[in-house]
């Protein structure tokens, strides 16, 4: 499974300022949909609700048709995966194999899944040598990595991604968009890299002042440059470079 | 005018600082007698250890002295190296030294100890060192021996508080956080204020105000990352691999005991008598 389903969201962090305003949409397993829009946006916002980490909103947001509520928040936690878009807040245990185990150890698994699992996520992201390093010692893409590891190693249904190209070099950027492009699972990324969007997501939202301005095909959308420029963003960089 | 907090190479400090407590938990790892103990066994036994310990009398520097039993058979037992335990605890040891130091001065009474005259306050202030000295070494020997997310499954079996022991375990994941804070606000204070050799005391207060709030900010993701990943303060996960073996009953009553009679039988003149 992995689906979403939203109706009619508002959530505001203070009264009267509404971050999202009615937002209705609906993602089905397995699908990738690329999140973007200006800075305050509401992405970021969004992704949380979606995880239960902002609550008090109205209208209904379900996942596997169970709406997401305090006293079903473990379950939705279990089978959502979010990638925060700083890494450090993301990594807490003193070793990178540690945090890859936190997750399934926390769920209860046997200790031999625990290590399957912590394995299976760290050859995925290609980190294993990197198991036994102190997260304090790794360079920003490494972190990515792990971040990412920490997640799959929970084998959730849907992955949340919040900007998670942000700060990498080429070559690291490459690399997190080969390994999400591997993962079978519900993907929505976050992002001002509508590059890598167009990579991954064969459908793109897009964002503004809390509400959702287009949805559809990621070629329709992030081809438009009128829609994109009217929004604070600009065409994808392969495209401008085609169009000169 | 200069504080007197140094910016000198913090990462290296940072980094140093990060490396022992990594080399704690290694401790806390390994597969030895002394780890596979039940965590409330522990926390009950160095608990009792304390409470005996410091009721001694302070001119009881015999019995003080019988109580080293229990850290030197663990440290032997439990494979643990002693110079390490007093190389990480070097900061706590001369505190604890301090405490009684003026008792020589106060307390002038002429007492024997081990044949020899000396002023009660002199006695009174070996005790307390000892007590000290023995306290650190009980509460090192718990943690070498025991996880952090243990030890607080520990405390929750004890029914304490479950936003006590949450804090715990939040300090111990945020030391990090904060010693990477500081470094981050050290360092971008270095690079504006080039030829200074310490922070100026004239910025400690926002300096310390900003790690405060940045803290707290990194310190509240950290908390969800964790949520989100299972963590609950009911440590549920932790019950499967921690479980009662008669073993650890044998452990807590048989050191219940011997802290008892060490309490309550003087062991030393015991075991001098009979060379006497």
């Amino acid at each position: 499974m992995g689906q979403i389903e939203i109706r009619n969201l508002t959530f505001a962090y203070k009264k009267g300022a509404d971050i999202l305003k009615d937002i209705s949409l609906s993602v089905a397993p397995n699908e990738s949909v690329g999140l973007v829009g200006a800075n305050g946006a509401g992405k970021s916002t969004l992704l949380k609700v979606l995880v239960g980490l902002n609550m008090g909103f109205s209208g209904s947001v379900m996942i596997d048709s169970v709406p997401v509520e305090k006293k079903t928040l473990a379950g939705i936690r279990q089978k959502t995966g979010y990638v925060f878009q700083d890494s450090d807040s993301q990594l807490f245990m003193t070793t990178v194999g540690e945090d890859v185990a936190f997750g399934p150890r926390n769920y209860g698994l046997s200790e031999s899944e625990v290590r399957a699992r912590t394995d299976a996520a760290l050859a995925e992201t290609g980190i294993t040598h990197l198991k036994d390093r102190t997260i304090m010692k790794l360079s920003g893409g490494e972190k990515k990595l792990a971040s990412i590891a920490t997640i799959l190693s929970m084998e959730p249904e849907i992955l949340l991604l919040d900007e998670p190209s942000i700060t990498l070099d080429p070559r690291n950027r490459r690399n997190i968009i080969n390994i999400l492009n591997r993962i079978q699972a519900t993907k929505i990324i976050a992002s001002h890299d509508l590059d890598m969007i167009m990579d991954i997501c064969s459908r793109t939202i897009l964002m503004a002042g809390g509400k959702i301005i287009a949805d559809g095909p990621t070629d329709q959308i992030l081809r438009d440059r009128e829609l994109l420029e009217g929004n604070s963003l600009e065409l994808p960089l392969r495209l401008q470079s085609g169009s000169r | 005018m200069r504080g007197t907090m140094k910016n000198k190479s913090p990462m290296s400090k940072i980094s140093s600082a990060i490396t022992e407590i990594q080399r704690i938990e290694d401790l806390q790892k390994r597969d030895q007698w002394l780890n596979r103990i039940h965590p409330l066994v522990k926390l009950a036994c160095t608990c009792f250890y304390i409470v005996c310990l410091v009721s001694f009398h302070p001119y009881d520097i015999q019995g003080v002295l019988s109580m080293g039993l229990y850290p030197l058979i663990l440290f032997m037992a439990g494979d643990l190296s002693i110079t390490d335990c007093l190389r990480r605890v070097r900061i706590v040891l001369p505190l604890v030294c301090l405490i009684g130091l003026f008792n020589p001065i106060f307390d002038r009474t002429p007492m024997l100890l081990f044949g020899f005259v000396v002023r009660a306050g002199f006695v009174s202030m070996l005790t307390l060192i000892l007590k000290g000295v023995f306290a650190v070494l009980s509460s090192y020997i718990l943690i070498a021996s025991t996880s952090i997310e243990n030890l607080c499954y520990a405390m929750s079996l004890l029914h304490l508080p479950g936003i006590l022991i949450t804090e715990i375990l939040l300090i111990y994941r945020y030391v990090g956080l904060l010693l990477s804070e500081t470094e981050r606000i050290t360092q971008a204070y270095s690079l504006r204020a080039p030829g200074q050799k310490g922070v100026h005391f004239k910025v400690w207060g926002s300096l310390a105000g900003q790690l405060l709030l940045r803290s707290m900010d990194r310190a509240n993701d950290v908390f969800d990352s964790m949520s989100l990943r299972g963590y609950s303060s009911d440590f549920r996960y932790i019950k499967q691999y921690v479980r009662w073996r008669p073993s650890d009953i044998i452990y807590l009553a048989l050191w219940c005991a011997v802290f008892l009679f060490l309490r309550n039988f003087p062991l030393l003149l015991l075991v001098g008598s009979l060379f006497i």
